[in-house]
């Protein structure tokens, strides 16, 4: 708390320095000249003027190309005729103090007739450095478009307007952020989308008061309907063509510029483990791995605290013959199950965190090693027990199977509640901190929809394309989680009139 | 239809749209509450007097619970309100307030019954020397999360416990395959007045309906929630009545007579190459059978006081806890748990028969209110 209102109180003395310093065009000028790529050329010949910008975010190619020839082939004397010969759109003469330091700081050229005036001549010349369209790299599909978001906000809203080429397709844009300025794009299918959760958006969106926003993850956290549960309640993805996907829904997608993930919302718990990919194989198929993907978040939450549970309390339940093989690989083992079970999955948190850090070559490498070498030698030293190590290891692979980045590392996280339940009270301690989950996951919601949706509450319609994803003909309505303002898809009788035979 | 409820006494009854649930989670909600831990060990009780023809008077009993049913939609539909405007209505400010209390003292008492029975089956079963102290704690707080959250969050609990109970059924296919049917023959060799002995007794088991009194406001469609509450108590039939075949096809009748738990011990037949002794997986499960049960009867218990006194829900909450908690510490040994079982049902009955007395006063006032 202290903290926080030192930093505002410092946030504010800069405020005031600026605005001291700044309060004229020359305080300015004298401010912006401190730093060593703003450039100040006084230009004579023909026209008699000042050229103000700042090198490194100018298009050097611009300026020479559209901006000086004209000041030296013709004798221009005010702002007006500079105007009227220089071939670009967007050129402003403002004496706007607030204007001209804002766009003098996106990468326009600012030109003044003489030092002493306060109107200027402002040209945008901006230029952003931004990488290019590459591959999905944290949501990779075998089949399907590969592109992933960059950087860059105009980028990225191309990438979604060229799969979307409507014009009831809308692009808000909000600045966010005292000191980073970022820019937020909101976009939204005018028409499909309810426009209460666009409020909704915007709204929340717009009280965010903050001095930087660097990434989209911080907009998910400052607008997420309960920001202490760890389950995240916005999809974040680097897809666009799962963004473009989710508007035709009625979702709404959040773009943060310098972000190379968008959110969308409102979003439920099924969502997260649904991939892009299971669009792009037949349902069969699709439906078949989305309950393997389910399958596979439980076990991976449930496996190991149940080992706990059962070998520590309950081993009558194992039967005769599993018994022996367990007893042989635990002979040895100094340890009670939680700790060996703790020991082990801390080994593979930590591999996973060093992978994660590492450069991607020795990450590969230190995977196999740690793996590999540190697996075998803690059994062999009689540290864990065989199944034990086999238990963890396929616990971990499964929480990779999800699509969504966000929801596997809360997998990882609420796995240790789980263990503590199973030490303290044995399989009831489990089933109470499932209780203790589901009770939270209902009590979540996402832009003010219900996150646990179509489970709870239950929607027939949502369910074709929860935990198995039904063919498209049968999915002739939008989910119902948006509240979609025109909820059809497609007319289903016309899509399903049968054919009799041979016509 | 008379316009008896007067509203914004005491804690109004307006509910806000967001609030209101669907008509089908009536069926859960009927459901949920009805089955508790009550259908572990309800086999013994009700074969003590009718013998294997038992089955017959769950049949019985679950026609009787439809009639009581009806009777309950009937009064709060003419009523438009909940059990406290009812009472006031019916018995004035004073009495029915008072009337209104004691019925919230027995959803309280009925919340402790279930706790500490379903402690006692961890302590038998699983745990012996389970620190009642500590485990009702941590339980109640898992409650007062999900209460605090809300009837919506309750109705959840509701919907999901009926969802993981189901697949709990499916063991009753062991004891199955080792059946002798012919336990159940020859069908009704008992007296009628046994028979309805254990009518009684079977009545016992379905104890829940009655808190459809409180929650009745919260249904968005009451009309058609009225079949979906039918639907409940006929689901809730079928479970019991399920159960008790199997128990008296699996069991002889003197062995059956020594089984507390008859259901429990089932689970124990129950194997698969990679597990066995299901009755550890079976308890804990029905810690989802269990939560949605106290959590209503907390709800209601305080909803009902918030509508009398104007104060906030929470308060009654903590109050209603700290009661739960100590009440289920102090009750120790198994006499005095067989007792407040026994207890408790004595009062469940009445609060049943009260139902057909509150049906006829309520139709009484209401002719004589539009005579007028």
């Amino acid at each position: 708390m202290w903290k926080k209102m030192k930093r505002v109180k410092e946030f504010k003395s800069w405020k005031a320095n600026e605005t001291k310093q700044g309060d004229s065009l020359q305080g300015l000028i004298e401010k912006l000249k401190q730093s060593k790529d703003f450039v100040t050329y006084h230009h004579s010949g023909p026209t008699n003027c000042f050229l103000y910008y700042i090198k490194t975010i100018n298009e050097q190619g611009f300026l020479h190309q559209s901006v000086l020839p004209i000041l030296k082939n013709n004798a221009l004397h005010t702002l007006d005729q500079i105007k009227d010969k220089i071939p670009v759109e967007n050129i402003t003469i403002t004496s706007d103090l607030e204007e001209i330091r804002r766009k003098i700081m996106q990468g326009n050229i600012m030109i003044q007739i003489k030092v002493t005036d306060d109107e200027v001549l402002l040209i945008p010349a901006a230029t952003v450095e931004t990488r290019k369209v590459t591959t999905p790299e944290v949501e990779f599909s075998v089949v399907g478009p590969k592109e992933a978001f960059v950087e860059s906000l105009d980028t990225n809203l191309n990438l979604i307007r060229k799969r979307l080429p409507l014009p009831e397709l809308t692009v808000r844009e909000l600045v966010v952020g005292k000191v980073s300025k970022t820019r937020v794009a909101i976009v939204y299918i005018d028409g499909i989308a309810n426009m209460e959760n666009v409020n909704t958006v915007l709204q929340r969106i717009g009280d965010i008061e903050y001095d930087q926003i660097i990434d989209s993850s911080f907009i998910t956290q400052m607008i997420s309907d309960n920001s202490n549960s760890p389950f995240p309640q916005l999809l974040d993805t680097e897809r666009p063509d799962r963004i473009s996907g989710v508007l035709t829904e009625g979702k709404i997608a959040i773009l943060v510029d310098g972000s190379p993930s968008g959110l969308t919302g409102p979003t439920t718990i099924v969502e997260f483990f649904s991939a892009s990919d299971d669009y792009y194989l037949t349902w069969h198929l699709a439906s078949a791995l989305r309950l393997l993907r389910l399958f596979a978040v439980i076990f991976s939450v449930l496996t190991t605290p149940l080992y706990v549970a059962i070998l520590t309390y309950h081993h009558e339940m194992i039967p005769e013959d599993l018994m022996s093989t367990i007893i042989t690989s635990r002979a040895d083992i100094p340890f009670p199950p939680i700790l060996e079970v703790i020991i082990l999955e801390l080994t593979i948190e930590l591999l996973r965190e060093a992978g994660a850090r590492l450069p991607t070559k020795v990450g590969q490498t230190i995977g196999i090693v740690g793996g590999i070498v540190i697996g075998t030698a803690a059994v062999e030293a009689g540290l864990t027990s065989n199944v034990l190590l086999i238990i963890v290891a396929l616990a971990a692979l499964a929480s990779f199977t999800t699509p969504v980045y966000q929801i596997g590392n809360t997998i990882r996280l609420i796995r240790f509640p789980f263990l503590i339940g199973a030490q303290w009270y044995g399989l009831i301690g489990i089933s109470m901190c499932m209780a203790f989950f589901i009770g939270h996951l209902t009590k979540l919601q996402s832009l003010g929809r219900p996150f646990f949706a179509p489970l709870y509450p239950f929607r027939i319609r949502d369910l074709k394309d929860a935990f198995v994803r039904l063919p498209f003909n049968k999915q002739s309505k939008r989910p119902m989680q948006t509240r979609p303002v025109d909820s059809t898809r497609f007319n289903p009788k016309r899509a399903n009139e049968k054919r009799d035979i041979d016509e | 239809m008379s316009k008896i409820t007067r509203e914004n006494e005491a804690g109004s009854l307006s509910i806000p749209e967001n609030l209101l649930v669907t008509s089908s989670s009536a069926f859960f909600l009927i459901n949920s509450m009805q089955v508790g831990v009550g259908i572990l060990g309800f086999e013994r009780y009700i074969a003590r007097d009718a013998g294997y023809d038992g089955w017959i008077s769950i049949l019985i009993a679950g026609g009787i619970l439809h009639i009581l049913l009806w009777m309950i939609f009937q009064i709060l539909e003419d009523s438009k309100g909940d059990l406290v405007s009812i009472h006031r209505d019916v018995f004035g400010k004073y009495a029915g307030h008072f009337l209104s209390i004691i019925f919230s003292l027995y959803l309280l008492l009925l919340s402790v019954t279930v706790l500490r029975t379903f402690i006692e089956v961890i302590q038998v079963w699983i745990f012996p020397r389970l620190n009642v102290w500590i485990f009702t704690f941590i339980f109640l707080s898992i409650i007062y999360y999900f209460v605090a959250g809300g009837f919506r969050v309750v109705v959840a609990i509701c919907l999901i416990s009926t969802v993981l109970g189901l697949p709990i059924l499916l063991l009753k296919y062991f004891p199955i395959q080792l059946a002798n049917v012919e336990n159940l023959f020859p069908v009704v060799d008992h007296s009628l007045s046994d028979i309805l002995k254990s009518v009684k007794t079977a009545t016992l088991s379905f104890l829940g309906i009655e808190l459809l009194l409180i929650y009745y406001p919260f249904l968005k469609y009451p009309q058609s929630s009225r079949k979906w509450a039918h639907f409940g108590v006929f689901f809730t039939v079928l479970i019991y009545l399920g159960s008790a075949l199997v128990s008296f096809v699996y069991y002889n009748e003197d062995q059956l007579q020594h089984m507390i738990w008859a259901t429990i011990t089932l689970w124990k037949i129950v194997e698969f190459p990679f597990i066995e002794r299901f009755e550890y997986v079976g308890i804990a499960m029905w810690v989802y059978i269990i939560i949605p049960n106290i959590c209503l009867a907390l709800w209601a218990a305080t909803r009902v006081l918030k509508r009398i006194f104007k104060c906030r829900q929470k308060k009654f909450l903590w109050v209603y806890f700290f009661i739960t908690f100590l009440a289920t510490g102090l009750l120790g040994d198994r006499q005095s748990i067989d007792l407040l079982n026994k207890y408790t049902g004595i009062v469940g009955f009445y609060v049943l028969l009260y139902i057909p007395v509150l049906f006829i006063l309520t139709k009484l006032v209401n002719k004589v209110r539009n005579r007028k």
